[in-house]
């Protein structure tokens, strides 16, 4: 839902379809950022024989913005080559593989990296190797291990890994996708006159699924400008403008210059706030582009639905919506960044510019584990959302809260929310998430393997 | 822009092999029509991409195998787009490269070729 499939086209070309970004001062490396671009949805670990992987006609980026104009001043740019050893089996491993140089594994990837800044590009590494795709207790018997082989090192200070990974995001879609249902909150939904319902925990559609990763290390100094420690950080994929299927040698073939088909920043921009007329186009877009959508930030249809879904739960959002005042607090939050003395001790503004980024102020140190708030901001932790997104952080509930009028006091301090409003949430937690991240880089967890989860 | 002997399309008389551009080549594998257009490829012709577009998203910088697209641009396929034979507006694709012209009398011919 962050925004998996969350547009009609980038819903039918999975492999370019980004589905989260988290960006986080590195908790056990704090001079560093962590910036991580989730790709290739919803992916059910059984999947072979054709196990989940990059794709290698396609162009992932990960861009910083770090003068507030909504443009990339840095991209991260990543290719990915893959190697078939044996064509004539269909296996994708003969037997156990047990390292990244396994002649057991028949098909694998590589990856360079580059660095683009202005008219500058420079390749930073070549032929890094992916770790496989977690299959079972026979074909990857160590995952962890593989995993953690895969994490390069490209000096500079620069870390990277790119492959699968445990899905972090939870979120609760089967119920939230039948017509904004919660089910903590559902014996209170309007059920459109068919029978009640009875409120529920929640579930977490994407347990047990696995994503693929791009995850990079970086020095704060190396991505952010003196004297503005805010940056600004979104994803991108891109594909040539051509493809034509050579259906004599049975491939694709790809032309021209490559042209943007997926974009994330913040999460549940696209997914829930932009129409469903305009969903592709966002994803064409740049950030800097974004003022032509800000209408539909500062007037959410999601919380005009609210007071309807959950009749006489929202009355004082029923009334802000009926007034038509923009909501500025939400358009601060995902398209400028929090300006100084509206939270004391706190701000990520990036001028007035206004464009989706994951804005992330790198001067606030990272939140004790322990001390760690899941609603981030929202719950007095300013080392999380919408301070950047770290991999736990539960950006339905902090999103829904906002929507439904929580933050709308930070410019309004007469506005008073309805007490349901600070409770909304899906019901999941990340304990929802059964794979738990890492507490190294790249954080996200052990993929699921095929064999233990196998529907 | 192309030079107009550089993308015109020999006779139907040259093979369709990989080193001569010829309509049956030019059509091989690529025959995608748009609701505006008709699109082509052939392999290995000598189109020359005088007017490669730079993107204009988000990243100014070329994207990575641009750097490289101008040594490289002719050892794989040429697609052409023709996107109104009316008008002759035609798009010549290349590697990471991109041109566009404006031909009435090769756009006529391509649409010819097919009919």
């Amino acid at each position: 839902m962050s925004s998996h499939r969350e547009a009609p086209e980038i819903s039918k070309d999975p492999v370019a379809d980004s589905t989260d970004v988290y960006a986080f001062v590195s908790p056990d490396k704090p001079d560093t950022v962590t910036l991580i671009a989730n790709y290739i949805p919803l992916q059910g670990p059984a999947g072979g024989p054709n196990f989940y992987e990059f794709g290698d006609d396609v162009l992932y980026e990960i861009h910083v913005d770090n003068n507030g104009d909504g443009r990339a001043d840095i991209s991260y740019q990543f290719r990915f080559t893959t190697h078939v050893a044996n064509p004539d089996t269909f296996l994708y491993n003969t037997g156990p593989i047990e390292s990244l140089n396994s002649p057991n594994w028949n098909r694998r990837q590589s990856y360079d990296v580059a660095v683009a800044s202005g008219f500058s590009r420079r390749v930073i590494g070549t032929g890094l190797a992916c770790p496989p795709c977690n299959i079972g207790p026979l074909s990857t018997p160590d995952y962890a291990a593989l995993g953690a082989q895969a994490v390069h090192g490209l000096g500079g200070g620069i870390t990277v890994f790119a492959g699968q990974r445990a899905e972090a995001f939870y979120v609760d879609l089967g119920s939230i996708f039948d017509l904004g249902d919660l089910r903590p909150f559902e014996n209170l939904h309007a059920t459109f006159g068919l029978p009640g319902l009875k409120a529920a925990p929640g579930v977490n559609a994407t347990n047990h699924l696995n994503v693929h990763s791009i995850a990079i290390r970086v020095p704060i100094s190396s991505v952010r400008r003196s004297g503005h420690p805010t940056i600004g950080v979104w994803t991108t994929a891109s594909r040539q403008r051509v493809r034509v299927w050579d259906a004599d040698n049975g491939e694709n073939v790809d032309s021209g210059p490559f042209r943007q088909v997926s974009r994330l920043g913040n999460p549940l921009v696209n997914e829930v706030l932009i129409p469903l007329g305009h969903k592709d186009q966002w994803n064409s877009l740049p950030p800097s582009d974004d003022k032509r959508f800000a209408a539909y930030v500062a007037n959410p249809g999601l919380a005009a639905l609210l007071p309807v879904l959950y009749p006489g739960v929202f009355p004082n959002l029923a009334a802000l919506v009926k007034s038509g005042k923009p909501r500025a607090d939400l358009e601060a939050i995902l398209l400028t960044g929090i300006p100084a003395g509206i939270i004391p001790g706190f701000q990520n503004f990036t001028g007035p510019v206004q464009a989706d980024m994951l804005r992330l102020n790198t001067s606030v140190p990272p939140t004790p584990a322990g001390k760690q708030s899941i609603f981030g901001l929202l719950g007095g932790d300013a080392g999380g959302f919408p301070n950047g997104r770290r991999v736990t952080d539960d950006v339905v509930a902090i999103e829904l809260r906002a929507l439904a009028g929580v933050t709308y006091p930070l410019i309004d301090k007469t506005f008073k929310p309805d007490a349901a409003a600070g409770l909304l949430t899906d019901g999941l937690t990340p304990a929802s998430v059964s794979s738990p991240p890492l507490g190294q880089f790249p954080y996200l967890g052990v993929p699921y393997s095929g064999y233990d989860n196998p529907s | 822009m192309p030079s107009q002997d550089a993308m015109r399309a020999p006779g139907p008389e040259a093979s369709g092999s990989a080193g001569g551009l010829s309509r049956r080549s030019l059509l091989q594998g690529a025959a995608t029509a748009g609701a505006a257009g008709l699109a082509a490829t052939a392999l290995g012709a000598v189109a020359s991409p005088a007017l490669a577009l730079s993107p204009p998203g988000i990243s100014r910088p070329p994207a990575p195998d641009q750097a490289h697209a101008r040594g490289k641009a002719h050892a794989g396929p040429i697609v052409v787009h023709v996107r109104d034979a009316r008008s002759g507006d035609i798009e010549v694709f290349s590697g990471t490269s991109q041109s566009r012209v404006r031909d009435k009398d090769l756009a006529a011919r391509i649409a010819r070729v097919i009919g």
